[in-house]
Formats: structure tokens, C-alpha cells, sequence
């Protein structure tokens, strides 16, 4: 099985989602993981694949139900809670 | 509601179980998930901590009486944020249902962090999940939401499973690139000591002798 790697919800953005996971993963276990990047790379294939999994969520009815959850649990707090989250 | 903890262990350090995690579907055992987009990812914390936002989609075998009840496709989404801290060495998944969240919540944290007395060789899996069921009729949330604890109590197994073949799978490749990078060194070594490549560099240096001398006239 080797490289595979996971598909996009949107059929036509998986080959741009590769592309982009690819980068990642490299500078994730070359850079990150080591702190030596103060800069989170790949951003040519990031804005490429970002851009056509946006129209995706939107096409898809997927974005309301986000729009919801990230009011409830921030990207900016990691996702915790609002209210209150027991350990 | 009704809770499900789940803590097992991984062979391997944390390092590795946290970038094992970025390729850990598709796996052999884990179908249920058929995608994995990012959403959002954002370095902080001067490059130490890493955030990112993600959107699993899964396509569930889901009981008949209960895609009735819910009236519903057997696809669902997911969104996860996860941290990966380090300074601390801890990776942290928050997640939650996108779909059917009018009938059933489902809060997932899950954390990775090195085993207390060998934190470079284990790496502890600690999971715990609220599952709390929406409806008039008390008697069929509370039958929902123990059929849901059931199916985690299932799926911890075999996400266990899943993810100890993608750790190997990993672990193989990074073993295998670090073997093929020392047989490069290997090989320029080699190289440089070798006769060829210094008989070689005199026949450059006379070109570039040649070349520089015929530049010059």
C-alpha cells in the first residue's frame, strides 16, 4: 500500500489535496517536527487545493453545519469548547 | 449522555505517532472513513505549536431502524481540530458530528503524549467520548446512545488495529529512505576516494583549462 493517501469529499480536488499533503508531510517531519520553521510552508499548494475545496463545501451543503461548529468550538482555542469541557 | 473512555498504548515515539497521524486513512481496517480535507492550518506559538482543522467524511453501516429513524443517507461528516504542541510533546483531536447533530451529539477528545517511563519508545492513546442523544421519547435516546457506545467500544479495537498497520507501514518507509540516504553517503564516499572520480576531475579541470584559455583569446 506504500504512499497512498487519503481523497478529498470532492472527487476533483483529491489530486490538489495530494499534491498539498505531499508538501505537508515532508516539511512536517523535516522542519516541524525538528523546530526548524517558523513558517508553515506550502502555501502554493495550499491556496490551489483550498480554493477548489471551498467551492466544494459549498456546493456540497457542508458549510452551514461548519459555520456552526466553529461558532461553538473555535479553530483559534484548538477546537475546545466554548461553554465548558470537562476533562 | 453517556461517556466511553478508551487508553491503549503504541511501540512507537511520539514524533512518529504524530506524523503517522496526518496519513492515517485510508487504513485496512478503518473503511468507514472514505475522505480527510483540511480546512484550516495555522502555525503558532513561534513554529513550536501546529493547529489544524480538518473534515472527515465517513460513510457508516448503519443499522436500518435507526437511518429510519433519523431519515437519513449513510454519509456523515466530522470536523476535528487538533494541536500538536511541542513544547508540551502532546497532540490533542477535538471532534464533533457536522451531520445528524439535531438528533446526536458526539464529542470526541483524543491525546497522544509520550509514556511517562519511555518517552521515546511509547506513546500513550487516551480517547474519551460524550455521546448525548436529542429526542421526545427518552427510552429511544437512551437506546441510541447505548448502541452508540457499543459501536465505539467495537471500533476502539479496530481503530487500535488500523492505526498500528499505518504506524508499521511508516515506520518501514522512514527505515527504508534512512537506509537509502546512508547507501548515498555510502556511495559518494566511495566515491570520492575512488580513482575515477579523481581521474575524472583532472579530465574537468583540463576542460575547464581548455575553456578558460580559449575565452580568453
Amino acid at each position: 500500500m506504500g504512499n497512498i493517501m487519503s481523497a478529498s469529499c470532492a472527487p476533483e480536488c483529491t489530486e490538489l489535496k495530494k499534491t498539498y499533503d505531499d508538501c505537508f508531510n515532508t516539511w512536517y517531519s523535516e522542519k516541524f517536527l525538528k523546530g526548524k520553521s517558523i513558517e508553515n510552508e506550502c502555501a502554493k499548494q495550499w491556496y490551489a487545493y483550498s480554493e477548489c475545496l471551498k467551492t466544494a463545501l459549498v456546493k456540497q451543503g457542508i458549510q452551514p453545519a461548519l459555520d456552526e461548529a466553529r461558532k461553538e468550538a473555535p479553530f483559534e482555542t484548538g477546537g475546545i469548547i466554548q461553554e465548558s469541557e470537562s476533562k | 449522555m453517556k461517556l466511553f473512555t478508551n487508553t491503549c498504548t503504541f511501540d512507537y515515539k511520539w514524533e512518529d505517532v504524530t506524523a503517522a497521524n496526518w496519513k492515517k486513512y485510508p487504513n485496512d481496517v478503518s473503511t468507514h472513513v472514505i475522505a480527510v480535507d483540511v480546512l484550516k492550518r495555522e502555525l503558532v506559538n513561534n513554529g513550536t505549536k501546529l493547529i489544524t482543522e480538518r473534515l472527515i467524511t465517513c460513510q457508516q453501516n448503519v443499522p436500518g431502524w435507526i437511518m429510519r429513524l433519523l431519515n437519513c443517507k449513510n454519509i456523515s461528516y466530522v470536523r476535528e481540530v487538533s494541536t500538536v504542541d511541542l513544547v508540551q510533546r502532546e497532540l490533542t483531536l477535538r471532534s464533533c458530528n457536522l451531520t445528524y447533530s439535531d438528533y446526536m451529539k458526539v464529542y470526541e477528545v483524543v491525546k497522544y503524549t509520550p509514556h511517562p517511563n519511555h518517552t521515546n519508545e511509547i506513546t500513550v492513546f487516551e480517547q474519551e467520548a460524550k455521546i448525548t442523544a436529542f429526542g421526545r421519547i427518552s427510552k429511544l435516546c437512551s437506546k441510541l446512545e447505548d448502541w452508540s457506545v457499543q459501536r465505539y467500544n467495537d471500533n476502539a479495537k479496530k481503530g487500535k488495529i488500523g492505526f498500528d498497520s499505518v504506524l508499521k507501514i511508516f515506520k518501514e518507509q522512514l527505515e527504508d529512505s534512512k537506509r537509502q540516504v546512508d547507501g548515498l553517503v555510502k556511495v559518494v564516499d566511495d566515491l570520492q576516494y575512488s580513482d575515477i572520480l579523481s581521474a575524472n576531475s583532472s579530465v574537468f579541470k583540463k576542460e575547464f583549462e581548455n575553456l578558460k584559455n580559449s575565452s580568453n583569446n
